[in-house]
This record gives C-alpha cells, sequence and structure tokens, in this order.
C-alpha cells in the first residue's frame, strides 16, 4: 500500500517546493527576456526610422523638378530593391521611384509603419515613412526589415525554446527529487509499518550520518532501541509474573479443591483456611514488591528525599538482624568510617541494604560470617555486605539483578526472586553503583558511588535544598503528629 | 461500646470490614457514598472513621476528610487506598488523616490499627510508670522490673517493651512495631520481628515466670498481664 505511486508525486513537499522554484525561475527569466527583446528590438528599429526621416528630409528639400531624377539615380544604386523611394501623386499614382503603388491601406503620413511587399514568390516587410509634399504629391521611403524581423522572430523563438527546456528539465529535476524524497518516506513508512505490526527490531533506513532527515531517523532509531529495551523487559517481567504468580495460585486453588473433596472435620477446613491465607500473602508480597520497583524506578520516590546518614541505617539493618544472625550462628559485624550524610530515602535505604544482609544470612552456613561496612572518603561512598556463603557464579551476576531471576540452587528457598531487582532500582534512585564481586569465599555486593562526604549526586542537590526548605519532611511530620498525640 | 462509620463503596468490602470490627465488640455504621459519610459522621459522634481513599462521585475520601476536619469532627481517620506510592500516604495523612493502610490488607492489620486509634483518644496524657500485671516499666530510668526484680535490656527490646506496655491487651502486629520501634516504613515481611519478640519474650519469662506475650495467628502480638 506504501510504494511510489507517480499520482502521489504532486503531494510531496520536495516536489512542490521544486515546482515552487521553477515557477519563481521562471517569472524571472520571462521578464529578463522580455526586456532584452525589447531593448533588442527598440535598438534596430529606432535605428531603421532615424536613416528614414533623415532620407525623407533630404527628399523633401529636393527641389520637385530634379525630385524624379533623384529617385532614379536611388533607384540604379539600390538594384536588390533593398531601399525603395517613390514619388506618388495625391490620387497615389506612381510618378517616379521604384514603388509600383503605394502601399494599402492608405499610410499614415510622417510616422513610420510596415507593409508588405510581394518580392517573386515571397512577401517582405518593409519600413516606410511618408510624407505629403508642400507641392502636392507624396514621397514614401522605406527599407526592407524582413532581416530585422526575422532576428527578432529568431530571438523569440530560441528565447521560447530554451525556456521550455529548462522547464522540462525543472520538471524533471522536481520530480526525481520528489520521487527520491517519496522513496524515503516510503521506506520509512514500511519500516513504523513493520514495527506497528510488532517487528521491534526494525528500524528506519538511513543512507548515513548527514543530512536532517538522517538525523531525524537517528533520533527516532536510538528512541526504538529504547523502547526495544524496555518491551523486553516489560515481557521478561510479565513472564515472570506469570510464572511466580501462577505457580502459587495453581497451589491455591488445588489446595482449596482438595479442601472441599476432601475435608472432613472443621480443623481440615480450618488447615485448609490457613494454607490458603498462607499462599495468598505470598502472592500479595510477589505483587507489591512488583508495584515497588516499578514506584522506584519510576523516581517518584525522589519526593521522600531527606539528609540521612547512611552509617546509622546500615547500623539499624545490622541491629535488626542481629537475633537471626545469632540465631544461625552466623558472626555478623558492623565496620564504618564515620558518618556518611547523603540525600536519600531512608526506609528504602534500609530496605535495600536487609535485603543484602538478609540475602547474606540466608546463603551462608552456620559459623560463617556476614560484614556489613559502610565508607566514606576519596574514592567514593557506600556500602559493603560481605559474606562467606557460596557465592554467585561470575556469569550469574548479571542474571541476579533481573527480576524474578533466582539461581538454581536457591529455588527451594523462600523468597520472590525481586528482592535484588529490588536493590537494584533503589540504588539506581540514589545515584549508586551496585557491585557484585567474588569474596573468595563468599560474595561481596556493594553500593557506592563517587564524591567525597557531603558531596551528594547533582540530582540528590536539588532535593537537599527542597529538604532543607521544608524543614521536616511531611511524612516525618505527619508521624511525629501521631506519636505526639499519643499517650 | 465504641461507634465506628466505615465509608467504603464497595458493598462487599464494607461489609467484611463492619463484620471484623463487630466481632472486635465495635458498633458499626457503614455509609457507601462520600456524601453519605460525610452527613453520617457530621450528624453523629464516632470514635473512629474508616474511610476509603477513593470513593465515586464528586466527593472522594480526601474531600470528604477535609470538609470533616473544616466542620470540627476530630474522630480519628484511618484512609483505605489502593494507592501505595509514598506521596498518596503523605497526602492522606495531611489532609487529616491519623493512619493510612494500603489495600489489600489483612484484616489484623486494620482491627489493631483502629484499636490504637480509638484507645489513644480515651489514654491519660502523662505517665512515667507503665504497669501490666507484675510487670514494670519506669519511663524516667528506663528500668524494667518483673515480679521486683530488674531486667537487663538491649535498647531495641526496651522500645519493643515500652511500646507492648502502652497498649496492653491491644493486638499490636509487626508492621506497627516496624514502623513504630524502628521508625522506617516499608512491608516488612521477613520474620525478623518474631525473633526480636523472642528475644524479649525469653528475658521476660526468666526464672521460669509464666508469659505475657502472646502471638496471634496472622501477624499479631498481644501483651497481657499473667495469669
Amino acid at each position: 500500500m506504501s510504494s511510489v505511486r507517480l499520482s502521489d508525486l504532486h503531494r510531496t513537499t520536495s516536489f512542490r517546493l521544486a515546482l515552487l522554484f521553477v515557477a519563481l525561475f521562471g517569472a524571472a527569466s520571462l521578464m529578463l527576456f522580455g526586456f532584452l527583446y525589447w531593448r533588442t528590438a527598440g535598438y534596430l528599429s529606432a535605428e531603421t526610422d532615424d536613416w528614414l526621416a533623415r532620407e525623407q528630409a533630404a527628399l523633401a528639400r529636393t527641389a520637385p523638378g530634379e525630385l524624379a531624377a533623384r529617385l532614379d539615380d536611388h533607384g540604379i544604386s539600390d538594384p536588390g530593391l533593398q531601399r525603395p523611394f517613390a514619388w506618388f501623386d495625391a490620387s497615389g499614382n506612381r510618378i517616379a521611384g521604384e514603388l509600383t503603388t503605394l502601399p494599402s491601406p492608405f499610410p499614415p503620413m510622417d510616422r513610420p509603419f510596415e507593409f508588405m511587399l510581394k518580392q517573386g514568390e515571397r512577401n517582405v516587410s518593409f519600413r516606410g515613412l511618408a510624407h505629403r509634399l508642400p507641392a502636392g504629391g507624396i514621397i514614401l521611403v522605406s527599407q526592407n526589415v524582413h532581416e530585422m524581423n526575422e532576428f527578432s522572430e529568431r530571438l523569440v523563438g530560441a528565447m521560447a525554446w530554451g525556456g521550455l527546456l529548462v522547464l522540462l528539465m525543472a520538471l524533471g529535476g522536481a520530480a526525481l527529487t520528489g520521487i527520491g524524497a517519496l522513496r524515503r518516506i516510503d521506506g520509512v513508512t514500511r519500516a513504523i509499518e513493520r514495527i506497528v505490526g510488532g517487528d521491534l527490531a526494525e528500524r528506519l533506513p538511513t543512507r548515513g550520518p548527514g543530512g536532517d532527515l538522517d538525523r531525524l531517523v537517528h533520533v527516532v532509531n536510538s528512541m526504538l532501541d529504547d523502547l526495544e529495551r524496555l518491551m523486553h523487559e516489560v515481557k521478561g517481567v510479565c513472564d515472570g509474573i506469570a510464572h511466580d504468580l501462577r505457580t502459587p495460585l495453581t497451589r491455591l486453588l488445588a489446595g482449596l479443591e482438595r479442601a472441599r473433596r476432601r475435608a472432613m472435620s472443621a480443623d481440615d477446613y480450618a488447615t485448609a483456611v490457613d494454607e490458603a491465607i498462607a499462599e495468598m500473602q505470598g502472592i500479595l508480597s510477589t505483587f507489591s514488591a512488583l508495584l515497588r520497583i516499578s514506584e522506584v524506578e519510576d523516581g517518584a520516590r525522589r519526593g521522600g528525599f531527606t539528609v540521612l546518614d547512611l552509617a546509622k541505617v546500615a547500623a539499624d539493618v545490622t541491629e535488626f538482624y542481629d537475633p537471626l544472625a545469632e540465631g544461625k550462628d552466623i558472626a555478623l559485624s558492623l565496620e564504618s568510617t564515620g558518618p556518611v550524610e547523603i540525600s536519600g530515602d531512608p526506609s528504602l535505604l534500609f530496605e535495600a541494604i536487609s535485603n543484602l544482609v538478609d540475602n547474606a544470612i540466608k546463603f551462608t552456613a552456620s559459623g560463617g560470617r556476614v560484614a556489613v561496612r559502610t565508607f566514606c572518603g576519596n574514592e567514593g561512598l557506600g556500602v559493603i555486605v560481605a559474606d562467606t556463603g557460596p557465592g554467585i557464579p561470575a556469569e550469574e551476576r548479571d542474571a541476579v539483578l533481573r527480576r524474578f531471576h533466582r539461581a538454581e540452587k536457591s529455588r527451594h528457598t523462600p523468597g520472590t526472586g525481586l528482592g535484588l531487582s529490588l536493590v537494584a532500582a533503589i540504588s539506581r534512585l540514589h545515584g549508586f553503583r551496585l557491585e557484585i564481586e567474588d569474596a573468595g569465599p563468599g560474595c561481596r555486593v556493594t553500593l557506592w558511588r563517587d564524591g567525597g562526604p557531603g558531596e551528594p549526586a547533582p540530582s540528590a542537590r536539588q532535593h537537599l535544598a527542597d529538604v532543607e526548605r521544608k524543614v521536616v519532611h511531611p511524612e516525618k511530620l505527619a508521624a511525629a503528629e501521631i506519636v505526639s498525640l499519643k499517650p | 461500646m465504641a461507634r465506628v462509620l466505615i465509608v467504603e463503596d464497595d458493598a462487599q468490602t464494607a461489609a467484611e470490614i463492619a463484620a471484623a470490627l463487630g466481632e472486635l465488640g465495635f458498633d458499626v455504621e457503614c455509609a457507601y457514598t462520600g456524601r453519605e459519610g460525610l452527613l453520617k459522621a457530621a450528624a453523629d459522634k464516632y470514635e473512629a472513621i474508616v474511610l476509603d481513599r477513593m470513593l465515586p462521585g464528586d466527593l472522594d475520601g480526601l474531600a470528604v476528610l477535609s470538609t470533616l476536619r473544616a466542620v470540627g469532627v476530630d474522630a480519628p481517620v484511618l484512609i483505605l487506598s489502593a494507592l501505595s506510592a509514598v506521596d498518596e500516604r503523605v497526602r492522606g495523612l495531611r489532609a487529616g488523616g491519623d493512619d493510612y493502610l494500603t489495600k489489600p490488607f489483612e484484616f489484623i492489620e486494620l482491627t489493631a490499627r483502629l484499636e490504637v486509634l480509638v484507645r489513644r483518644r480515651k489514654a491519660p496524657q502523662r505517665e512515667t510508670m507503665l504497669r501490666v500485671g507484675d510487670l514494670e516499666v519506669d519511663l524516667v530510668t528506663r528500668e524494667v522490673r518483673r515480679a521486683g526484680r530488674v531486667m537487663e535490656l538491649l535498647p531495641r527490646e526496651y522500645r519493643l517493651l515500652e511500646y507492648l506496655m502502652r497498649h496492653p491487651g491491644q493486638v499490636v502486629t509487626r508492621t506497627m512495631l516496624f514502623e513504630e520501634v524502628w521508625e522506617y516504613r516499608y512491608d516488612e515481611r521477613t520474620n525478623v520481628i518474631d525473633v526480636h519478640i523472642g528475644k524479649l519474650r525469653r528475658k521476660l519469662e526468666e526464672g521460669g515466670m509464666p508469659s505475657m506475650i502472646q502471638t496471634l495467628r496472622g501477624s499479631g502480638y498481644v501483651l497481657r498481664a499473667a495469669e
């Protein structure tokens, strides 16, 4: 439906532009040609008219008695009848000279005029000037202007042909550029149609780095790259949701159906209901974890940024997990080089660090160690969570950050598989880089960014200003109000 | 008996909330539109209002709330919302809400929070000593005694106990403890708080004392005087 159609040609912008130029150029050329013709033709006839006036005046001064002889002399010197002179009486009959009759219709007096004279087979143009003599009779001087007219005609012809040629070439050029543009647009249209049809790997055709259309196409293509990446992510997430929600939903349905088939007592039903509630809570936590990730990735949480001490958050997390580590006989240690002031959301950072610590404790065997360390210096600031567990193989380190990914060996441990991707989203929100390394043995996860103490990332600086203006963050304010109402 | 108004457009949700609160001994009234809720709340005195954030029609939850506060109704309001974003919560609390719960929620969370809201208004203003049965907490010296015997608690354990002591006989959920004692806010789904409570419980029961902290199915705890 979108191949080049010549009927569409006149609608293309470049064709119309070319036509406009043709029209402008044509008008300019026409004016130039007209001017040239007018000046040339005017010059030629002015020369003739001058000569005619001089000759006629000379004849008029000649005495009537000598006039016939003079005309005869002139006739001898003009055998080719190029400049015929003649003398007629008042009724138009020839008295002397080369012309036999007065040109008809009766010529005007003392004003140049043109007339035709039959010479052999052809009519020849002459320009003449008639004068009535005071003594009676009319003298007529004339000149053959056939060649002069011929020249003018050829000039006009040459101009017309030249103009036609230019017009044709211009039309051809306009059509060519129009077709070229139409082809490109058609190529782009076809590519877009394929993309709309679902082929997200398709890109708009380019012809190299230059050109205005190419610049536009490059921008659109890089936008398509982003879209494709996002669509892949969304698709991955959808597949993940389909798997991680369908599995517990299947268990939920199966459990409820089993209860309906087999439950004999109220206790059986109570057990089935408890199981169903537990499954439901698992599903809800997966669901809300997904919503949280998109909320965090959306950047909306920046509104909750405040100035905080990362070392304090890390200390809170360590303290929070201490009993759990103790119960599993894991040494959970905290190291700090001093306060790490950044702008951020304390709850999100707590969630991120506690996710890391939770994982570390989960995957470290009894008797192992988990170390949380915050640092702040010239090399940057951040937090490290290291453990002596099995570690993450190098080839899986990128994959663990993706939503729903779980290392094969951890399939049996509880969890949504969203923890690390949430950590990744939170660290991106705070301008941190997330690095997973081999701690030999064990795994070391580092959240860090450049910048010394009190040097928040540029994006955070604005939020710092906001926070300072508000003095207290509204959420904290609301919490403070609640607390103050208490007994 | 405490009277509670539920403003919720979904009749079944309203009925479920009413049933859950009824079991706890609340006298429940339902309204299904913002206008109806506004009229009822302004006409009668309620101990607490459960308000859906998104109501159909021209009066949504926040508009109802601001109007109520403007006309001087000061009953505590717990906002229910399907919007989980933090700024939504902040907007709800700014409009005059006292607490904010995101749908879907566990009923124990709703009832526990509502009970705290209702009782908070009745509690005496200033105390220096909390007493539940044979357990005493001196808020000035931070000394904890059970049956006269001084107990050594870590700072966090002290704060946990203090919060439980301030709400004796009331259900307190993990989320509430996490928010109040650790002062971070997110949907904490691990069982770490259970471990903390377990440690506190063991200290309280040292020397063969009877148990005071009861764990409820779901995710709540109740501190009661030992019998």
